[in-house]
């Protein structure tokens, strides 16, 4: 056996660097790690935020009777990147989700990564179901296909697919909850480099950030009326526009689309340089839609800081919806300029 | 719906719309709790043998004379019965006049149920001659004092009669009927038309048994061998309905509507800081259904709040439990809808009283408001497919096909509107919401 073989963690049977799965068993060779947030079942400790009791029983205040308060906010990091959710201010509670993970190979070449986020759409009951089931099952699903092949756009495809479904599972007699969904999947390319392929359904937003000088982008175009009206030559500014911001013209659950994407909701970049992607819920971009401010506000800081400190910024500024970011560094990347 | 499963496999279901609009505060739940053959045979912290005693009281006044035939019929009823005792059940035969004698065993004390005791019990209840009066709160006394010699054990008593408590005030049978609340369960049963259906539901209710005529005296003795039969099934003595609710809540009725409407509003005993118990009789395996309100205090918008916890108890051991939680929110399509069930029991207990409103106002002459009263019931009735309603009330009033108006007959059996009286708490079930 040389350097660069090893053996299948299953049967151990000898592998070559570059088989996706054991020519003896079957084994699918990458090791996958994900994350997601919020996690269910987290609540505050201590006596209850109404009546000061100390005692809960099926996390409910055994004297006023009120449900204990679960954390405002909650966050997670799997291969350097790092997802945070928050209530916002204004909303009793976050009907945001995202999930990420990444796919190794069985050889020395940077992980793959597959990311989503979703805003849980506050009109409809139970809106944070659907947010949790289609970000989970979404990069259930890219990282299973990325495991059997580095693709990024079928991996993208294979996402929306499972997350439409999956929302709409949500479904029941009474509630029929929906939720915007944007993901993000990063593959190696042969030549040293990454290509990342995003698609979205509703306003969540992805955005790239190139190491500078080059500028910052964003990769995502808004399913909002908003949109629809700037695409038909309305000014940004135009009342229209400002009262149109917020309606979804694409969703995903029950009441939507049997397929509310097109090809036009996908997008694929090859980025010659290290950067980093910047996936979020309108929580955030309402307050700094601009790539360039928020590029200037994340300078000089770490992935975690810059994701903490983009949710400061939007509390600060009102939060009035619930705030999630992901941040994906991309290439060896581990400061931002 | 929410679904609790306790160890001993008692399910608890709560059917309810658990969201509020802001400010408001009145949550509605209709509690299902279902016990199983396996969990009816053999619940888990009951003693292995819970003692069964059971008491047949048949009424001796000189009226059970008339018709020709009546008194033997009730005789026949009470072997029937005593046929369907499980062999050790301690029984005893009384015979109720203005006062309460021991028939069978003649020292009154129950005793064990076998071939040869239930031999000598018929022959006893055989020799039983119609002699005198009519006094039921002694007849309930004379059980209480022979089943303190059972503490814990399954209790129940058949009653008969065909006549109206005549030998005591009121008063004095209201009073043991307080008494005897929560000592044994106790079944009533009128024989012919000249007893008050008022006054033996005002027993079975309390006793939590049920109450029904039997017109034709024929029919008597495969009702009491049915009914015994039921009380054999019984395996849990006083089973209680525990019900935690938030500091400030108020409670508004706790009414079992199924299978028959029962308030047991009244009958809380407080057991705790923010508990109250409620008396469930004893169980088998069966289904009831119970409809809770309690007024909580609102909290803000997106805020859940347990409204109340609903456990049932058998002893000290906690057989099963329901949460019914509320949250408020801002969408009126949310707060406005409510639980398909709920409306239903709530149509049924208000059947009950409009038959029982439109009765008692037909009986005062008032033919207004008993015209009213009786027509609410039919649509009621028809509305909610409570077919058994719906047939007793053509009984009572005739209905209009085409236009669904409703007038009283002129000519009514006191059979019929008895029946209708004795079984307007009967309810229609409606299939659980999944």
């Amino acid at each position: 056996m040389t350097a660069e073989d090893s053996t299948c963690p299953q049967c151990a049977a000898d592998i070559a660097r570059a088989d996706r799965f054991c020519g003896s068993c079957g084994a699918t060779l990458s090791e996958i790690r994900r994350v997601a947030v919020p996690r269910p079942g987290r609540y505050v400790d201590g006596p209850c935020a109404d009546c000061g009791n100390d005692a809960h029983v099926d996390e409910y205040c055994t004297v006023c009777g009120h449900r204990r308060a679960e954390p405002d906010r909650d966050q997670a990091e799997v291969g350097g990147i790092v997802l945070i959710t928050d209530r916002g201010l204004e909303h009793a509670r976050n009907e945001d989700a995202a999930a990420a993970g990444t796919v190794a190979g069985n050889v020395p070449e940077p992980d793959s990564i597959a990311v989503a986020v979703c805003d849980g759409v506050s009109s409809s009951r139970d809106a944070h179901m659907a947010a949790v089931a289609a970000s989970n099952a979404g990069v259930d699903a890219m990282l299973a296909a990325l495991a059997a092949s580095r693709n990024a756009r079928s991996a993208i495809l294979a996402g929306l697919a499972d997350a439409a479904n999956a929302a709409a599972a949500t479904t029941n007699a009474s509630t029929s909850p929906s939720c915007t969904y944007t993901a993000a999947v990063v593959v190696p390319t042969s030549a040293g480099a990454v290509q990342i392929t995003v698609g979205n359904v509703g306003d969540s937003r992805a955005y790239w950030f190139p190491e500078p000088p080059a500028p910052p982008q964003q990769l995502t175009v808004d399913d909002s009326l908003a949109q629809e009206l700037i695409t038909a030559g309305a000014s940004a500014d135009s009342d229209a526009v400002q009262r149109g911001a917020h309606t979804l013209t694409r969703w995903l659950g029950a009441d939507s689309e049997v397929k509310p994407w097109s090809d036009s909701n996908v997008h694929t970049i090859t980025p010659a340089g290290r950067g980093w992607l910047l996936l979020c819920s309108d929580g955030l971009w309402n307050y700094l839609p601009d790539a360039a401010d928020i590029a200037r506000l994340c300078a000089g800081l770490d992935t975690a800081a810059a994701a903490s400190v983009l949710v400061e910024y939007a509390l600060d500024a009102g939060g009035q919806d619930n705030i999630t970011v992901a941040i994906v560094p991309i290439g060896d990347f581990h400061e931002f300029g | 719906m929410s679904s609790a499963e306790g160890v001993s496999g008692i399910s608890v279901d709560v059917d309810h719309n658990p969201y509020l609009a802001e400010g408001t505060g009145t949550v509605d739940a209709i509690v299902s709790i279902t016990a199983g053959h396996d969990v009816a045979g053999n619940p888990s912290g009951l003693a292995a043998t819970t003692d069964r005693v059971e008491a047949i009281i048949i009424d001796c006044s000189k009226s059970m004379q008339s018709p020709i035939g009546k008194f033997d019929a009730a005789k026949r009823a009470t072997a029937a019965a005593i046929d369907e005792l499980v062999d050790g059940t301690y029984f005893t035969i009384i015979a109720g006049t203005e006062e309460a004698a021991a028939v069978y065993p003649a020292d009154g004390w129950p005793t064990p149920a076998s071939a040869a005791t239930k031999a000598a019990a018929a022959r006893a209840v055989d020799g039983l001659r119609p002699h005198g009066g009519t006094a039921m709160g002694t007849w309930l006394a004379h059980v209480r004092g022979i089943v303190v010699a059972h503490p814990g054990a399954l209790i129940h008593a058949i009653l008969l009669t065909d006549g109206k408590d005549e030998h005591e005030t009121p008063e004095e049978l209201g009073e043991e009927i307080g008494l005897s609340e929560g000592e044994f369960t106790c079944d009533c049963r009128g024989v012919g038309t000249d007893w008050q259906v008022d006054e033996l539901r005002a027993i079975s209710s309390a006793l939590l048994g049920g109450v029904d005529i039997v017109a034709d005296p024929a029919d008597l003795a495969d009702d009491f061998a049915a009914m015994m039969r039921t009380s054999m099934s019984k395996s849990m003595p006083n089973v209680t309905l525990r019900l935690w609710t938030p500091a400030g809540a108020r409670v508004v009725f706790v009414k079992q509507v199924a299978p028959t409407v029962e308030d047991l509003t009244q009958r809380r005993v407080e057991s705790g800081n923010q508990i109250g118990e409620y008396p469930l009789g004893s169980w088998g395996a069966e289904d009831r259904d119970y409809h809770v309100q309690v007024d909580v205090e609102p909290a803000a918008v997106g805020r859940e709040k347990l409204a109340a916890r609903v456990s049932v108890v058998a002893g000290d051991q906690v057989l099963g439990e329901g949460l019914v939680k509320a949250v408020w929110t801002a969408d009126t399509a949310l707060s406005a809808q409510i639980s398909r069930r709920v409306a239903h029991y709530t149509g049924q207990a208000e059947l009950a009283q409009a038959v029982q409103e439109g009765l008692s106002a037909r009986k005062q002459g008032d033919i207004k408001t008993a015209t009213a009263k009786l027509q609410r019931a039919v649509e009621l009735a028809v509305e909610s497919g409570n077919d058994g309603t719906a047939k007793l009330l053509k009984g009572v009033v005739e209905v209009d096909e085409r236009t669904g108006t409703v007038r009283l007959r002129r000519e009514v059996a006191a059979a019929d509107e008895m029946a209708l009286d004795a079984r307007s708490t009967r309810t229609a079930r409606v299939r659980k919401e999944t």
